[in-house]
């Protein structure tokens, strides 16, 4: 019983990993936006990133 | 009145009366019985004597310790019938408080005698050694026949309540020094009188087998603890479950192989640009197209700048021209460095790279807006994009969930032998220290040692 269970859970784990490395999932996290009009790249200034507003100095020490 | 051995080893029945209070006495094990106790008075009589000498008397409510396991109950043990002929109560003091567990004597009339042990719900069936284990006194283990058996605990037991027949003078009081050593599921049990050593030799029995095989109505007691001799239920899983985890590494191993070795890892764009800092226009724009190929995939995008002493943020999207589907995301690459009265010091790097996952195939291009402060010069960049890039980390992950199974059963069976040990003569010291822990705990484990020097089996 607790083999078939390991068994199970290993052959998860490697269809898993098989299926996050063909579909090439990763671990950082992209936000996505559906229908960007086409006349960005007329004019780029006409997008604004989500990140955009963000004051993004982080400076040395 | 009848005698005798019935045909087929089916234990028969005599009957007699106690010489001091007349009660009826059923002798099962007929001239095997060395002592009798009668259950009315607890006389303890001389069944060898025909008058049935009284040897002992010891006080006890008749109904102050009733077996679990009634007298003249029969059940067949390892394919023979047994019949219950004899119960008693022994006991051993540890740090003051007393540990009681009992012994049932089985009887057949052609195999001879046999043993029960019960504490606590835990069961063994005890045999007596036929040959005397490879050992000498004070050794931290012993050998039987190939098998090594690490001692466990030695204690003083006393016998505190008798029933039934014995093949030995049983007496109320009468101690023994009894050692234990244990190689689960069985355990050598050597009981010292005087200068004579009995050997006997238990396994671990479950009791729902024992109830069934002496046909028992309810159900046993649930065992409390781990007892000394207890087989862990987690030590053939470990072997199993780190042969499982190292078949899953390996075949981890294959699949990585396959896909760095059959991975496009194709480069789709590479362009450098300039940013300068010195002019206040909107820096945005956007690359040419490029095409991503083959099935969805990740795509690696990497910024490269020779800063120095600066910082540049991206904000990047990467469009697909057709569809109009964007994946936002913004990096930032910083280089500092300096001295300090600590020395050289520097932080950030003059490279960083993102994975953008499950992108389609398509036609994309790239919406770049680059910030920094201003007045800082030109700050020279470039972009490189590479679809299909085998990733490594999801391997990582995947060893750690296939070790996960056999860290866990691995940690259950050390924590059922360190349950097991700590009640031994080895427990931890905080079980020596702390005297009212101890004192409270029902479930030490005690001696299996049969006070016994008759039948060998």
């Amino acid at each position: 019983m607790i083999k078939n269970m390991l068994l199970l859970y290993g052959i998860a784990v490697l269809a898993t990993v098989a299926v996050a490395e063909y579909r090439g999932w990763s671990l950082n996290r992209v936000d996505e936006v559906l229908n960007v009009p086409k006349s960005v790249r007329d004019n780029p200034g006409s997008y604004r990133s989500v990140y955009g507003f963000y004051h993004h100095y982080t400076g040395g020490k | 009145m009848s005698g005798g051995p019935a045909p087929g080893g089916t234990p028969q029945v005599k009957s007699l009366n106690c010489p001091k209070c007349g009660a009826t006495l059923t002798l099962r094990s007929f001239t095997n019985a060395v002592t009798i106790v009668c259950s009315s008075c607890h006389s303890i009589l001389d069944a060898q004597d025909p008058r049935l000498r009284i040897l002992q008397t010891f006080k006890a409510a008749t109904d102050e310790d009733p077996p679990l396991i009634p007298l003249g109950a029969r059940g067949t043990i390892r394919g023979t019938v047994y019949e219950v002929v004899g119960f008693q109560r022994r006991t051993i003091h540890v740090d003051g408080m007393p540990y009681s567990w009992h012994e049932y004597v089985l009887f057949n009339p052609f195999k001879g005698f046999r043993y029960l042990t019960e504490y606590n719900g835990h069961w063994n069936d005890i045999s007596i050694l036929r040959s005397v284990p490879i050992w000498s006194p004070g050794a931290s283990s012993l050998n039987y026949l190939g098998e090594t058996y690490q001692h466990f605990q030695t204690a003083q037991a006393s016998t505190s309540f008798v029933l039934g027949e014995f093949p030995w003078q049983v007496r109320v009081g009468e101690t023994a020094e009894v050692s234990d050593y244990v190689s689960p599921p069985r355990v050598i049990s050597a009981e010292r009188t005087g200068k004579e050593i009995t050997w006997s030799m238990g396994e671990y029995m479950a009791g729902r087998d024992l109830w069934k095989a002496f046909k028992l109505s309810g159900d046993p007691p649930v065992p409390i603890g781990v007892y000394e001799n207890q087989p862990s239920p987690m030590s053939a899983a470990v072997k199993n479950v780190w042969w499982m985890a190292a078949a899953g590494l390996v075949l981890l191993v294959v699949l990585m192989m396959v896909f760095f070795s059959t991975a496009r890892d194709e480069q789709v764009f590479s362009q450098s640009y300039e940013f300068n800092t010195n002019v206040k226009t909107e820096a945005s724009f956007v690359t040419d197209t490029f095409e991503l190929k083959g099935h969805t995939s990740d795509v690696e995008l990497t910024t490269t700048s020779q800063l120095d002493n600066k910082w540049i943020y991206l904000n990047y999207a990467l469009i697909n021209q057709d569809t109009g589907h964007a994946y936002d995301f913004g990096r930032e690459v910083s280089y500092y460095h300096g001295y300090d009265e600590d020395g050289f010091w520097s932080e950030g790097s003059q490279t960083d790279s993102v994975t953008i996952p499950s992108v389609p195939p398509g036609n994309y291009y790239l919406r770049v807006e680059p910030e920094s402060d201003f007045y800082r010069g030109t700050i020279y960049y470039t972009i490189t994009l590479r679809r299909d890039v085998p990733q490594a980390s999801f391997f990582g992950l995947g060893a750690l969930a296939l070790l996960i199974p056999a860290a866990l059963v691995t940690w259950r069976s050390m924590n059922f032998e360190h349950l097991r040990w700590a009640e031994s003569d080895y427990g931890s010291s905080d079980n020596d220290s702390d005297d009212s822990e101890d004192d409270d705990d029902p479930q030490r484990p005690v001696q299996l040692g049969i006070a016994d020097d008759g039948d060998e089996r």
